[in-house]
């Protein structure tokens, strides 16, 4: 029961959704705190330190960028470069952050077991930390944009497209956290999911050029992300609106089964460390 | 205080479902509706009681005997089958040491990790650093990353973030059974300070020393249920009764138990004496000391020999009997003084005795609380269990002729 004292009163495993709601919010200092360890323990011993969270997608991008266009010719909106370069950069943030938010819970278990806070926290921290070096491929990001020639008052949109990326990551990453203590396989479906996902998401081709399944590859929510960054650099897709939909759609949807299982689950997520 | 108690524990059961199969998400899926074979433990069965604010109160047990589910239960982290659990104000565990500590990070960065965790807010962290740097005596190194610290230093910080966290409730998990003697007496003055403050305290140890100096009542668990509440030493007894097997513990709330135990000679005192003849409770390894039982005795009694026992949290580590030929006889009336002089012989650390008089068919008198001690063996004392007194010299011997160099016989 969260009141204004500090406390709580347990009547049974499964808690109330508004009290989840409350203690998450409350603990976003920890939340802060977290995200920050973990950013620094990722880099610290790194040489180039938070430099290679800048050079992954920049060279990815920059391969793709001299192979594919050998492979076959795409009509992108600007050049193709850049077009690569903004749907690598939104990928590559939704991956890493699912690979590690996903076990988040079952991976802090020395601390889970010993002191309460919403689990949910584990997740939503994993996806601060990665924010944090996201923000530097981004600055980079916009840099290439006015670089080559594709500035405009569009680029501003980098702002709720990284926000929208953040909440259907976090939610997602709520769910798989929480199923991932009960199936210790879901680290592995996640890691075979993603290795599928990223072709029926358009990161190296528009969606323009896909004909047929177009309308599956939008219901993706990926998509909608990655569309969302294409519109505020290299330029929009025609279709990207109905993806934007279906993202947020499935953010909401995801958020309400992450509320769903946490409500019933917070509290005996432990029962199976 | 005639206020709400700080924690409360009201008829709470634990249920684990322990399932089979190894939960797959995939298995799963491929057997879609089909119930996956599953067995349930009940951890906890209607466990039933109240902490008020400022007591200390143990938690003794052995291993399975829902210890440990207790106090996940406590600190929250899960939430109880049956029944409901209450606490007013922070609870905060001390952290098993240096538990959440990142080896890449420097003594700093983990204090604030470690604190956040714990429930203090930034602000909060900076006011106590200097104590936590103080206490854990690391200066010099708290901007290092940990994995360049000593165990001890470690250990120090550990349990310095944990104590100066500073919570209304403080939940203690076996922390004071590790490190050396030292820094086990430094937090056990730590605790008794804590203790004062007011602050309530929930310990669950095996270390009966020091569950023994600091709890006002201990509870003792025993497969899942709650066997004994209330005075330390007589749940210190209860738990060595359960442990030995001497009893399934049916009877042990009884108050006839404490009777039986006493009759027919009544216990007047029972102490350990030091060489200084006076009462203590810490000895040292090499020291001659004596276990001192005062006894009456109500009615006329045969045959009569003295037992004494030596145990650690482990184990019995010496049992003996007076001879049968020196048995002897006592009137209704009569006192005795039994005294077991030994020399203690063990490693630094905490025991336990106890002095009994006995009949070959049971036992006549014995003080129901056993005696803890602590005893301090010399800091040279490197290894093992006991400490023999070895000395050890190296002395130079007469050399052994030099070959002489064989030379032509010229």
């Amino acid at each position: 029961m969260s009141t204004a004292e500090a406390g709580f009163e347990l009547l049974g495993e499964a808690g109330t959704l508004r009290d989840l709601i409350v203690d998450t919010w409350r603990s976003r200092d920890l939340i802060a705190t977290l995200a920050r360890k973990e950013f620094l323990v990722r880099y610290r011993r790194a040489f180039f330190g938070v430099l290679w969270a800048l050079v992954i997608p920049l060279m990815q991008a920059a391969v793709l960028a001299l192979v594919i266009p050998k492979l076959a010719r795409f009509h992108t909106p600007g050049s193709y470069l850049l077009f690569v370069l903004s749907g690598t950069v939104a990928w590559t943030f939704f991956m890493s952050t699912i690979t590690q938010a996903s076990t988040s819970i079952v991976d802090n278990q020395a601390v889970t077991t010993r002191v309460y806070f919403p689990r949910s926290v584990l997740p939503i921290s994993a996806v601060l930390s990665n924010l944090y070096s996201f923000v530097p491929t981004m600055l980079i990001l916009g840099a290439i944009t006015l670089a080559t020639g594709h500035g405009s008052w569009r680029l501003l949109l980098l702002a709720p497209a990284t926000i929208a990326a953040c909440a259907l990551t976090g939610a997602l990453a709520i769910v798989l956290a929480a199923l991932h203590v009960y199936f210790r396989d879901v680290r592995y479906v996640v890691q075979a999911a993603l290795l599928a996902w990223i072709y029926v998401t358009p990161v190296i081709y528009p969606l323009n050029a896909v004909r047929g399944i177009r309308p599956w590859l939008e219901i993706n929510p990926v998509t909608g992300v990655v569309e969302l960054f294409r519109v505020a650099t290299v330029g929009a897709d025609n279709a990207w609106l109905p993806s934007l939909w279906w993202m947020l759609a499935w953010t909401v949807a995801l958020l309400l089964v992450a509320g769903f299982l946490h409500r019933r689950f917070d509290r005996v997520f432990v029962d199976l460390l | 205080m005639s206020e709400e108690p700080r924690v409360v524990v009201d008829h709470v059961s634990k249920r684990y479902v322990k399932y089979d199969d190894a939960p797959m998400l995939v298995t799963r899926a491929l057997r879609w509706g089909q119930r996956s074979s599953r067995s349930e433990l009940w951890a906890l069965r209607d466990i039933d009681f109240t902490v008020a604010t400022g007591e200390c109160v143990g938690v003794i047990g052995h291993n399975g005997s829902g210890k440990s589910t207790l106090l996940r239960l406590l600190a929250g982290v899960t939430g109880p089958t049956r029944g409901r659990v209450k606490v007013r104000g922070r609870i905060a565990p001390l952290i098993s040491v240096g538990v959440g500590f990142h080896q890449e990070l420097t003594g700093r960065e983990n204090v604030h990790a470690n604190g956040t965790i714990l429930g203090l807010s930034r602000s909060q962290i900076e006011d106590r650093l200097p104590d936590i740097i103080d206490f854990a005596s690391i200066d010099d190194f708290i901007d290092t990353p940990v994995k360049f610290y000593s165990s001890g230093m470690y250990m120090r910080l550990g349990f310095a973030v944990s104590v100066l966290a500073a919570p209304d409730v403080l939940l203690v998990d076996e922390v004071l059974a590790v490190g050396d003697f030292a820094f086990q007496m430094k937090c056990l003055d730590r605790m008794m300070e804590i203790k004062e403050s007011g602050t309530t305290i929930v310990i669950v140890s095996h270390n009966l020393g020091a569950i023994r100096r600091m709890c006002d009542r201990t509870i003792v668990l025993h497969k899942g249920e709650l066997r004994y509440n209330g005075d330390t030493a007589r749940a210190i007894t209860v738990f060595h009764e359960l442990l030995s097997g001497a009893t399934d513990g049916e009877d042990l709330q009884d108050p006839a138990y404490r009777v039986m135990a006493a009759d027919p000679g009544e216990i007047e005192s029972f102490e350990l004496i030091g060489p200084s003849g006076e009462p203590t409770r810490t000895v040292s390894s090499q020291d001659r000391v004596q276990l001192r039982l005062d006894v009456r005795f109500r009615k006329p009694t045969r045959d009569v020999r003295v037992g004494v026992m030596v145990w650690d949290e482990f184990a019995s580590l010496y049992e003996d009997m007076s001879a049968k030929e020196s048995a002897r006889a006592f009137e209704a009336g009569d006192r005795v003084r039994v005294s077991v002089e030994f020399r203690p012989s063990l490693r630094s650390g905490s025991y336990m005795a106890r002095v009994a008089l006995v009949q070959d068919d049971g036992v006549v008198a014995a003080e129901p609380f056993a005696i803890d001690f602590f005893v301090t063996s010399p800091p040279q004392t490197q290894g093992g269990l006991i400490d023999v007194a070895a000395t050890m010299s190296m002395a130079e011997l007469a050399p052994v002729a030099k070959p002489t160099e064989v030379t032509d016989g010229d």
